[in-house]
Protein backbone atom coordinates (compact mmCIF):
# COMPACT_ATOMS: atom_id res chain seq x y z
CA UNK A 1 0.00 0.00 0.00
CA UNK A 2 1.54 3.38 -1.19
CA UNK A 3 2.28 5.91 1.75
CA UNK A 4 -0.65 9.25 1.42
CA UNK A 5 0.00 11.82 3.56
CA UNK A 6 -2.59 14.07 4.06
CA UNK A 7 -0.83 15.64 7.42
CA UNK A 8 -0.07 19.03 6.38
CA UNK A 9 -1.36 21.06 9.54
CA UNK A 10 0.97 18.68 11.43
CA UNK A 11 4.06 19.25 9.76
CA UNK A 12 4.99 19.26 5.59
CA UNK A 13 7.32 18.17 3.04
CA UNK A 14 10.55 20.66 2.75
CA UNK A 15 10.49 22.17 -0.79
CA UNK A 16 12.79 21.18 -3.25
CA UNK A 17 14.18 25.18 -3.09
CA UNK A 18 13.66 25.30 0.61
CA UNK A 19 16.29 22.36 0.79
CA UNK A 20 18.30 23.93 -1.82
CA UNK A 21 18.37 27.46 -0.03
CA UNK A 22 19.46 25.85 3.31
CA UNK A 23 22.18 23.37 1.84
CA UNK A 24 24.01 27.19 0.07
CA UNK A 25 23.26 28.66 3.88
CA UNK A 26 24.62 25.98 5.25
CA UNK A 27 27.89 25.71 2.92
CA UNK A 28 28.27 29.44 2.81
CA UNK A 29 26.75 31.13 6.30
CA UNK A 30 29.13 29.54 8.99
CA UNK A 31 30.60 32.35 10.07
CA UNK A 32 28.63 33.52 13.46
CA UNK A 33 26.06 36.33 11.92
CA UNK A 34 27.10 38.65 14.85
CA UNK A 35 30.62 39.18 13.81
CA UNK A 36 31.55 41.84 12.07
CA UNK A 37 34.17 40.32 9.78
CA UNK A 38 33.35 39.23 6.00
CA UNK A 39 32.03 35.90 6.57
CA UNK A 40 29.83 37.25 9.73
CA UNK A 41 28.16 39.80 7.75
CA UNK A 42 27.38 37.57 4.74
CA UNK A 43 25.48 35.27 7.29
CA UNK A 44 23.75 38.50 8.73
CA UNK A 45 22.68 39.37 5.47
CA UNK A 46 20.86 36.13 4.83
CA UNK A 47 19.25 36.04 7.90
CA UNK A 48 18.10 40.00 7.19
CA UNK A 49 16.92 38.61 3.58
CA UNK A 50 14.72 36.28 4.89
CA UNK A 51 13.19 38.14 7.83
CA UNK A 52 12.32 40.54 4.80
CA UNK A 53 10.75 37.64 3.21
CA UNK A 54 8.58 36.12 6.44
CA UNK A 55 7.66 40.24 6.81
CA UNK A 56 6.36 40.40 3.61
CA UNK A 57 4.13 37.62 3.52
CA UNK A 58 2.12 38.93 6.79
CA UNK A 59 3.20 42.35 5.66
CA UNK A 60 5.01 43.55 8.69
CA UNK A 61 8.25 46.12 8.89
CA UNK A 62 10.74 43.36 8.65
CA UNK A 63 12.80 44.79 11.59
CA UNK A 64 9.37 43.71 13.55
CA UNK A 65 10.08 40.12 13.48
CA UNK A 66 11.77 38.24 15.78
CA UNK A 67 13.25 34.69 14.85
CA UNK A 68 12.02 31.81 17.38
CA UNK A 69 12.93 28.09 17.63
CA UNK A 70 8.67 27.93 16.23
CA UNK A 71 5.64 28.57 16.93
CA UNK A 72 5.76 27.19 20.17
CA UNK A 73 8.16 29.34 21.52
CA UNK A 74 6.63 32.01 19.64
CA UNK A 75 3.30 31.47 22.07
CA UNK A 76 5.74 31.16 24.75
CA UNK A 77 7.03 34.36 24.45
CA UNK A 78 4.13 36.23 23.34
CA UNK A 79 2.11 35.04 26.40
CA UNK A 80 4.42 34.98 29.00
CA UNK A 81 6.67 38.12 27.97
CA UNK A 82 3.57 40.58 27.33
CA UNK A 83 1.80 39.30 30.77
CA UNK A 84 5.25 39.05 32.77
CA UNK A 85 6.19 42.82 31.49
CA UNK A 86 2.56 43.79 33.10
CA UNK A 87 3.62 42.69 35.95
CA UNK A 88 2.34 38.72 36.11
CA UNK A 89 0.87 38.99 39.27
CA UNK A 90 -2.76 39.74 38.87
CA UNK A 91 -2.46 40.70 35.19
CA UNK A 92 -4.84 39.56 33.20
CA UNK A 93 -5.22 37.02 29.68
CA UNK A 94 -7.99 36.26 27.52
CA UNK A 95 -7.95 33.43 25.52
CA UNK A 96 -10.41 30.72 24.00
CA UNK A 97 -11.04 27.11 25.24
CA UNK A 98 -9.86 25.63 21.75
CA UNK A 99 -6.57 26.95 21.61
CA UNK A 100 -3.16 25.34 20.68
CA UNK A 101 -1.39 23.20 23.38
CA UNK A 102 1.63 25.97 22.96
CA UNK A 103 -0.68 28.61 24.23
CA UNK A 104 -2.92 26.88 26.62
CA UNK A 105 -0.03 25.55 28.74
CA UNK A 106 1.95 28.56 28.89
CA UNK A 107 -1.67 30.38 29.79
CA UNK A 108 -1.59 27.28 32.67
CA UNK A 109 1.84 28.15 33.63
CA UNK A 110 1.07 32.04 34.32
CA UNK A 111 -2.11 31.11 36.05
CA UNK A 112 -0.16 29.25 38.55
CA UNK A 113 2.68 32.47 38.69
CA UNK A 114 -0.31 34.48 39.60
CA UNK A 115 -1.48 35.76 36.44
CA UNK A 116 -5.66 35.54 35.58
CA UNK A 117 -7.02 33.98 32.74
CA UNK A 118 -10.36 33.89 31.09
CA UNK A 119 -10.71 31.22 28.83
CA UNK A 120 -13.71 32.17 26.50
CA UNK A 121 -15.87 29.69 24.74
CA UNK A 122 -16.86 28.94 21.24
CA UNK A 123 -19.72 28.25 18.82
CA UNK A 124 -20.53 25.69 18.02
CA UNK A 125 -18.92 25.78 14.32
CA UNK A 126 -16.12 26.57 16.03
CA UNK A 127 -15.90 30.17 16.17
CA UNK A 128 -15.16 32.30 18.82
CA UNK A 129 -17.52 35.61 18.90
CA UNK A 130 -16.34 38.73 19.19
CA UNK A 131 -18.41 39.83 22.01
CA UNK A 132 -17.21 37.04 24.28
CA UNK A 133 -13.68 38.89 24.03
CA UNK A 134 -15.02 41.80 24.89
CA UNK A 135 -17.57 40.72 27.89
CA UNK A 136 -14.21 39.01 29.10
CA UNK A 137 -11.87 41.89 28.91
CA UNK A 138 -11.49 43.97 32.24
CA UNK A 139 -9.26 46.46 33.76
CA UNK A 140 -6.38 44.29 34.66
CA UNK A 141 -6.62 42.66 30.85
CA UNK A 142 -2.85 42.80 29.64
CA UNK A 143 -3.47 40.56 26.61
CA UNK A 144 -6.10 38.37 24.30
CA UNK A 145 -4.42 35.44 22.64
CA UNK A 146 -6.40 34.30 19.72
CA UNK A 147 -5.70 31.77 16.96
CA UNK A 148 -6.50 32.92 13.13
CA UNK A 149 -7.08 29.35 11.68
CA UNK A 150 -7.83 26.56 14.13
CA UNK A 151 -5.55 23.68 13.99
CA UNK A 152 -7.88 21.09 13.93
CA UNK A 153 -11.00 22.11 11.88
CA UNK A 154 -10.09 24.82 10.15
CA UNK A 155 -12.24 27.41 11.57
CA UNK A 156 -11.32 31.15 10.96
CA UNK A 157 -11.71 33.15 13.68
CA UNK A 158 -13.17 37.06 13.04
CA UNK A 159 -9.67 38.69 13.94
CA UNK A 160 -10.65 42.12 12.07
CA UNK A 161 -13.43 42.23 14.77
CA UNK A 162 -11.48 41.33 18.11
CA UNK A 163 -8.24 43.22 16.70
CA UNK A 164 -11.17 46.14 17.07
CA UNK A 165 -12.79 45.58 20.19
CA UNK A 166 -8.67 45.28 21.62
CA UNK A 167 -7.96 48.74 19.82
CA UNK A 168 -11.08 50.25 21.42
CA UNK A 169 -9.66 48.84 25.17
CA UNK A 170 -6.03 49.37 24.71
CA UNK A 171 -5.42 45.57 24.80
CA UNK A 172 -2.56 44.48 22.60
CA UNK A 173 -3.76 41.28 20.46
CA UNK A 174 -1.63 38.01 19.70
CA UNK A 175 -2.30 35.66 16.92
CA UNK A 176 -1.08 32.78 16.72
CA UNK A 177 -1.14 32.14 12.99
CA UNK A 178 0.79 29.31 12.53
CA UNK A 179 -2.14 27.47 10.51
CA UNK A 180 -2.98 30.76 8.30
CA UNK A 181 0.19 31.53 6.65
CA UNK A 182 0.00 30.42 2.69
CA UNK A 183 -3.60 29.76 3.13
CA UNK A 184 -5.00 32.91 3.58
CA UNK A 185 -3.71 36.70 2.83
CA UNK A 186 -2.43 37.85 6.02
CA UNK A 187 -1.51 41.69 7.10
CA UNK A 188 -0.91 41.97 10.45
CA UNK A 189 -0.58 46.04 9.95
CA UNK A 190 -4.14 45.95 8.27
CA UNK A 191 -5.86 43.65 11.19
CA UNK A 192 -4.19 45.41 13.60
CA UNK A 193 -2.20 42.54 15.46
CA UNK A 194 0.28 43.31 18.00
CA UNK A 195 1.87 40.21 18.40
CA UNK A 196 1.42 36.96 15.49
CA UNK A 197 3.19 33.41 16.37
CA UNK A 198 4.93 32.25 12.75
CA UNK A 199 6.08 28.59 11.79
CA UNK A 200 8.37 26.96 9.08
CA UNK A 201 7.44 23.53 9.21
CA UNK A 202 3.56 23.88 8.04
CA UNK A 203 4.41 26.10 5.15
CA UNK A 204 7.09 23.19 3.40
CA UNK A 205 9.66 24.83 5.60
CA UNK A 206 12.15 23.18 7.89
CA UNK A 207 10.76 22.31 11.87
CA UNK A 208 13.21 24.04 14.14
CA UNK A 209 12.17 27.60 13.43
CA UNK A 210 9.17 30.19 13.31
CA UNK A 211 8.80 33.80 14.07
CA UNK A 212 6.98 35.94 16.73
CA UNK A 213 5.82 39.07 14.92
CA UNK A 214 6.09 41.77 17.81
CA UNK A 215 4.58 45.37 16.93
CA UNK A 216 6.98 48.32 17.67
CA UNK A 217 5.50 49.95 21.42
CA UNK A 218 4.71 46.63 22.66
CA UNK A 219 6.54 45.33 26.16
CA UNK A 220 8.01 42.29 26.17
CA UNK A 221 10.09 40.51 28.62
CA UNK A 222 12.48 38.16 26.92
CA UNK A 223 12.19 34.54 28.05
CA UNK A 224 15.94 33.97 27.88
CA UNK A 225 19.21 35.54 28.34
CA UNK A 226 22.39 35.26 27.11
CA UNK A 227 22.71 37.40 24.26
CA UNK A 228 21.40 40.66 22.44
CA UNK A 229 19.69 38.85 19.36
CA UNK A 230 16.64 39.58 17.70
CA UNK A 231 16.39 42.98 19.33
CA UNK A 232 17.59 41.59 23.01
CA UNK A 233 14.32 39.07 22.76
CA UNK A 234 15.91 36.31 22.20
CA UNK A 235 19.02 35.16 23.19
CA UNK A 236 21.11 32.67 21.49
CA UNK A 237 22.86 32.46 18.18
CA UNK A 238 20.52 32.35 14.97
CA UNK A 239 20.07 29.33 13.53
CA UNK A 240 21.18 30.52 10.14
CA UNK A 241 20.21 28.03 7.64
CA UNK A 242 17.31 27.00 9.40
CA UNK A 243 15.96 30.88 9.35
CA UNK A 244 16.97 30.75 5.60
CA UNK A 245 15.10 28.11 4.81
CA UNK A 246 11.98 30.03 6.60
CA UNK A 247 12.47 32.53 4.48
CA UNK A 248 12.32 30.48 1.20
CA UNK A 249 9.37 28.81 2.44
CA UNK A 250 7.63 32.21 3.09
CA UNK A 251 8.27 33.54 -0.18
CA UNK A 252 6.48 30.41 -2.03
CA UNK A 253 4.02 30.47 0.44
CA UNK A 254 1.85 32.65 -1.37
CA UNK A 255 -1.95 32.06 -0.73
CA UNK A 256 -3.46 33.95 -4.15
CA UNK A 257 -1.64 30.83 -6.02
CA UNK A 258 -1.58 27.60 -3.74
CA UNK A 259 -5.42 28.41 -1.62
CA UNK A 260 -7.54 27.59 -4.93
CA UNK A 261 -6.19 24.56 -5.78
CA UNK A 262 -6.13 23.01 -2.25
CA UNK A 263 -10.03 24.46 -1.47
CA UNK A 264 -10.45 22.23 -4.61
CA UNK A 265 -8.52 19.17 -2.90
CA UNK A 266 -10.22 19.34 -0.25
CA UNK A 267 -13.82 19.89 -1.18
CA UNK A 268 -13.27 16.31 -3.42
CA UNK A 269 -12.10 14.82 -0.38
CA UNK A 270 -15.65 15.92 1.23
CA UNK A 271 -17.39 14.55 -1.22
CA UNK A 272 -16.06 10.96 -1.46
CA UNK A 273 -16.41 10.73 2.61
CA UNK A 274 -19.48 12.44 2.63
CA UNK A 275 -20.50 9.11 0.10
CA UNK A 276 -19.91 6.51 2.67
CA UNK A 277 -22.86 8.22 4.72
CA UNK A 278 -23.47 9.04 8.46
CA UNK A 279 -20.90 11.50 8.76
CA UNK A 280 -20.19 14.59 10.37
CA UNK A 281 -18.02 17.83 9.24
CA UNK A 282 -16.44 19.72 12.35
CA UNK A 283 -16.53 23.59 12.31
CA UNK A 284 -17.64 26.46 10.28
CA UNK A 285 -18.38 25.95 6.39
CA UNK A 286 -18.71 29.71 5.62
CA UNK A 287 -14.75 30.68 7.27
CA UNK A 288 -12.64 28.14 6.70
CA UNK A 289 -9.01 27.52 5.70
CA UNK A 290 -8.50 25.72 2.29
CA UNK A 291 -6.41 23.04 3.82
CA UNK A 292 -8.54 21.37 6.85
CA UNK A 293 -11.02 19.03 6.81
CA UNK A 294 -12.09 17.77 10.16
CA UNK A 295 -14.97 14.66 10.09
CA UNK A 296 -16.58 12.62 12.55
CA UNK A 297 -17.63 8.83 11.85
CA UNK A 298 -20.64 8.15 14.25
CA UNK A 299 -20.46 4.82 15.46
CA UNK A 300 -16.34 4.03 14.52
CA UNK A 301 -14.13 3.68 17.87
CA UNK A 302 -11.66 5.91 17.11
CA UNK A 303 -8.16 4.20 18.27
CA UNK A 304 -10.13 1.50 15.88
CA UNK A 305 -10.22 3.68 13.18
CA UNK A 306 -6.80 5.50 13.57
CA UNK A 307 -4.90 2.14 13.52
CA UNK A 308 -6.84 0.44 10.50
CA UNK A 309 -5.72 3.67 8.61
CA UNK A 310 -2.89 3.47 9.96
CA UNK A 311 -1.19 3.39 5.80
CA UNK A 312 -3.20 6.93 5.74
CA UNK A 313 -1.05 9.66 6.94
CA UNK A 314 -3.93 11.85 9.03
CA UNK A 315 -4.38 12.84 12.88
CA UNK A 316 -6.75 12.73 14.79
CA UNK A 317 -6.93 16.03 16.28
CA UNK A 318 -3.71 18.48 16.58
CA UNK A 319 -0.76 15.75 15.71
CA UNK A 320 1.25 17.35 19.40
CA UNK A 321 -1.65 15.61 21.13
CA UNK A 322 -1.87 12.66 19.59
CA UNK A 323 -0.45 10.24 21.97
CA UNK A 324 -2.70 11.71 24.23
CA UNK A 325 -5.88 9.43 24.35
CA UNK A 326 -8.18 11.96 25.36
CA UNK A 327 -10.86 13.56 23.02
CA UNK A 328 -9.57 16.61 21.52
CA UNK A 329 -10.23 19.78 23.61
CA UNK A 330 -11.70 21.54 20.53
CA UNK A 331 -13.95 19.24 19.37
CA UNK A 332 -15.55 18.33 22.72
CA UNK A 333 -15.41 22.41 23.25
CA UNK A 334 -17.53 23.16 20.46
CA UNK A 335 -20.54 20.40 22.30
CA UNK A 336 -19.20 17.19 20.44
CA UNK A 337 -19.71 14.27 23.21
CA UNK A 338 -16.27 12.10 23.65
CA UNK A 339 -17.22 9.03 21.05
CA UNK A 340 -17.75 11.80 18.46
CA UNK A 341 -14.93 13.23 19.64
CA UNK A 342 -12.65 10.93 19.26
CA UNK A 343 -13.51 9.31 16.02
CA UNK A 344 -13.05 12.47 13.98
CA UNK A 345 -10.23 12.68 11.73
CA UNK A 346 -8.43 15.41 10.60
CA UNK A 347 -7.26 15.45 6.99
CA UNK A 348 -5.08 18.63 5.72
CA UNK A 349 -3.71 19.13 2.14
CA UNK A 350 -0.48 20.36 0.88
CA UNK A 351 1.07 21.23 -2.02
CA UNK A 352 2.44 18.15 -2.92
CA UNK A 353 -1.18 16.29 -3.03
CA UNK A 354 -2.76 15.31 -5.90
CA UNK A 355 -6.20 14.25 -6.68
CA UNK A 356 -5.31 10.49 -7.14
CA UNK A 357 -3.79 10.60 -3.35
CA UNK A 358 -7.45 12.12 -2.24
CA UNK A 359 -9.18 9.69 -3.94
CA UNK A 360 -7.31 6.34 -2.79
CA UNK A 361 -7.50 8.07 0.79
CA UNK A 362 -11.54 8.14 0.20
CA UNK A 363 -11.57 4.95 -0.83
CA UNK A 364 -9.25 3.72 2.33
CA UNK A 365 -11.75 5.88 4.50
CA UNK A 366 -14.86 4.22 2.88
CA UNK A 367 -13.49 0.19 3.48
CA UNK A 368 -12.32 0.74 6.87
CA UNK A 369 -15.35 2.88 8.55
CA UNK A 370 -17.47 0.18 6.94
CA UNK A 371 -15.47 -2.90 8.02
CA UNK A 372 -15.57 -1.12 11.67
CA UNK A 373 -19.02 -0.26 11.62
CA UNK A 374 -19.83 -3.87 10.85
CA UNK A 375 -18.32 -5.12 14.18
CA UNK A 376 -21.27 -3.52 15.82
CA UNK A 377 -24.06 -2.46 13.28
CA UNK A 378 -26.33 -1.61 15.91
CA UNK A 379 -24.20 0.10 19.11
CA UNK A 380 -25.54 1.87 21.82
CA UNK A 381 -26.60 5.35 21.26
CA UNK A 382 -23.62 6.83 23.49
CA UNK A 383 -21.25 5.43 21.01
CA UNK A 384 -22.26 8.05 18.42
CA UNK A 385 -22.47 11.14 20.16
CA UNK B 1 0.47 2.63 21.51
CA UNK B 2 2.02 -1.05 21.46
CA UNK B 3 0.03 -3.52 19.02
CA UNK B 4 1.05 -7.32 18.95
CA UNK B 5 1.49 -9.11 15.66
CA UNK B 6 -1.05 -10.98 17.04
CA UNK B 7 -3.39 -8.03 18.23
CA UNK B 8 -2.66 -6.62 14.33
CA UNK B 9 -3.60 -9.77 12.65
CA UNK B 10 -7.13 -10.64 14.79
CA UNK B 11 -8.36 -6.40 13.76
CA UNK B 12 -7.34 -7.20 10.74
CA UNK B 13 -9.65 -10.44 10.37
CA UNK B 14 -11.11 -10.58 13.36
CA UNK B 15 -12.31 -14.15 12.90
CA UNK B 16 -15.56 -14.86 15.27
CA UNK B 17 -17.13 -11.47 14.46
CA UNK B 18 -20.78 -11.40 13.49
CA UNK B 19 -24.28 -12.51 14.70
CA UNK B 20 -25.70 -16.41 14.85
CA UNK B 21 -28.92 -16.66 13.01
CA UNK B 22 -32.16 -16.07 14.40
CA UNK B 23 -33.63 -18.91 15.93
CA UNK B 24 -30.34 -21.04 16.48
CA UNK B 25 -31.10 -23.30 18.50
CA UNK B 26 -29.53 -23.23 22.39
CA UNK B 27 -28.89 -19.61 21.96
CA UNK B 28 -27.67 -17.42 24.42
CA UNK B 29 -26.47 -13.56 24.66
CA UNK B 30 -24.87 -10.96 27.02
CA UNK B 31 -23.43 -7.78 26.45
CA UNK B 32 -21.22 -5.43 28.59
CA UNK B 33 -20.50 -1.63 28.40
CA UNK B 34 -18.50 0.84 29.59
CA UNK B 35 -19.12 4.07 28.20
CA UNK B 36 -16.04 6.08 30.12
CA UNK B 37 -13.77 3.71 28.58
CA UNK B 38 -15.55 3.50 25.25
CA UNK B 39 -15.93 0.00 24.83
CA UNK B 40 -19.34 -2.13 24.15
CA UNK B 41 -19.17 -6.30 23.79
CA UNK B 42 -21.90 -8.61 22.87
CA UNK B 43 -21.49 -12.45 22.82
CA UNK B 44 -23.67 -14.94 21.29
CA UNK B 45 -23.17 -18.47 22.48
CA UNK B 46 -24.91 -21.60 20.65
CA UNK B 47 -24.57 -24.23 23.62
CA UNK B 48 -25.97 -27.70 23.40
CA UNK B 49 -25.46 -30.63 25.91
CA UNK B 50 -23.47 -28.46 27.93
CA UNK B 51 -20.88 -27.86 25.10
CA UNK B 52 -20.67 -24.16 23.31
CA UNK B 53 -20.70 -25.24 19.64
CA UNK B 54 -20.18 -21.54 18.33
CA UNK B 55 -19.55 -17.80 19.96
CA UNK B 56 -19.77 -14.88 17.87
CA UNK B 57 -19.24 -11.21 18.83
CA UNK B 58 -20.27 -7.94 18.43
CA UNK B 59 -18.00 -4.65 19.61
CA UNK B 60 -17.13 -1.37 19.47
CA UNK B 61 -13.99 -0.59 21.38
CA UNK B 62 -9.95 -0.34 20.52
CA UNK B 63 -8.01 -2.72 18.71
CA UNK B 64 -6.89 -4.91 21.50
CA UNK B 65 -10.70 -5.02 23.02
CA UNK B 66 -11.33 -6.41 18.84
CA UNK B 67 -8.44 -9.07 19.17
CA UNK B 68 -9.20 -10.10 22.50
CA UNK B 69 -13.01 -10.46 21.36
CA UNK B 70 -11.95 -12.81 18.35
CA UNK B 71 -9.27 -14.58 20.50
CA UNK B 72 -12.16 -15.24 23.34
CA UNK B 73 -14.59 -16.64 20.61
CA UNK B 74 -11.76 -18.98 19.12
CA UNK B 75 -11.22 -19.89 22.60
CA UNK B 76 -14.55 -20.38 23.73
CA UNK B 77 -15.58 -22.64 20.57
CA UNK B 78 -16.11 -27.03 21.13
CA UNK B 79 -15.39 -25.75 25.11
CA UNK B 80 -17.52 -27.43 27.86
CA UNK B 81 -19.82 -24.69 29.32
CA UNK B 82 -18.02 -25.54 32.98
CA UNK B 83 -14.61 -24.69 31.29
CA UNK B 84 -15.73 -21.84 29.73
CA UNK B 85 -16.46 -20.19 33.40
CA UNK B 86 -13.01 -19.99 34.20
CA UNK B 87 -12.07 -17.98 31.15
CA UNK B 88 -9.23 -15.50 32.31
CA UNK B 89 -9.46 -12.35 29.86
CA UNK B 90 -6.11 -10.85 31.58
CA UNK B 91 -4.75 -14.23 30.53
CA UNK B 92 -5.80 -13.68 27.27
CA UNK B 93 -4.69 -10.31 27.16
CA UNK B 94 -1.05 -11.36 28.37
CA UNK B 95 -1.09 -13.40 25.35
CA UNK B 96 -1.85 -10.86 22.89
CA UNK B 97 0.53 -8.51 24.84
CA UNK B 98 -2.32 -6.03 25.27
CA UNK B 99 -1.23 -2.85 27.95
CA UNK B 100 -1.92 -3.80 31.29
CA UNK B 101 -3.86 -0.40 30.87
CA UNK B 102 -6.48 -1.84 28.51
CA UNK B 103 -7.66 -4.56 30.91
CA UNK B 104 -10.51 -2.63 31.94
CA UNK B 105 -11.72 -2.85 29.08
CA UNK B 106 -10.95 -6.46 27.90
CA UNK B 107 -13.03 -7.26 31.30
CA UNK B 108 -16.00 -5.92 29.78
CA UNK B 109 -15.56 -9.46 27.15
CA UNK B 110 -15.58 -11.27 31.03
CA UNK B 111 -18.99 -9.51 32.08
CA UNK B 112 -20.57 -10.29 28.40
CA UNK B 113 -19.52 -13.89 29.25
CA UNK B 114 -20.57 -13.93 32.32
CA UNK B 115 -24.27 -12.74 31.37
CA UNK B 116 -24.61 -15.31 28.51
CA UNK B 117 -23.62 -17.99 31.36
CA UNK B 118 -26.19 -16.41 33.66
CA UNK B 119 -28.93 -16.89 30.99
CA UNK B 120 -27.70 -20.13 29.97
CA UNK B 121 -28.20 -20.90 33.92
CA UNK B 122 -31.98 -19.84 33.61
CA UNK B 123 -32.72 -21.35 30.71
CA UNK B 124 -31.40 -24.83 32.32
CA UNK B 125 -33.04 -24.38 35.58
Amino acid sequence: MREIYLDYAASSPVDPAVIDAMRESLERDYANPASLHAPGRRAHAAIEAARVAVAARIDAPAREVVFTSGATEANNLALKGVIEAAGLRGAHLVTSKIEHKSVLDPARVLAAAGATVTYVDCERDGRVDPERIAAAIGPATALVSLQLVNNETGAIQDIASVAAVCRGRGVPLHVDAAQAVGKLPLSVRGLGIDLCSLSAHKVCGPKGVGALFVARGVRLRPQQSGGEQERSLRAGTEATHQIVGMGKAFELADPAREAPGLEALRDRLWSGLERIGDVRRNGSTAHRAPHLLNVSFPGVEGESLRFALRDLAVSAGSACAAASPEASHVLVGMGLGEALAASSLRFSVGRFTTEEEIDLAAARVAEEVARLRSLAPTPPVWCSV
Amino acid sequence: MEYSSEVVRRFDSPDGAGELPRGTSGLVSGEAEDRTLQVWVRFQLQVTDGVIHCARFRVFGCPHTVAAASRVAEWLTGRAVESARTLDVAAIGAELGVPVEKLGKLLRIEDALERCLVELDHRDV
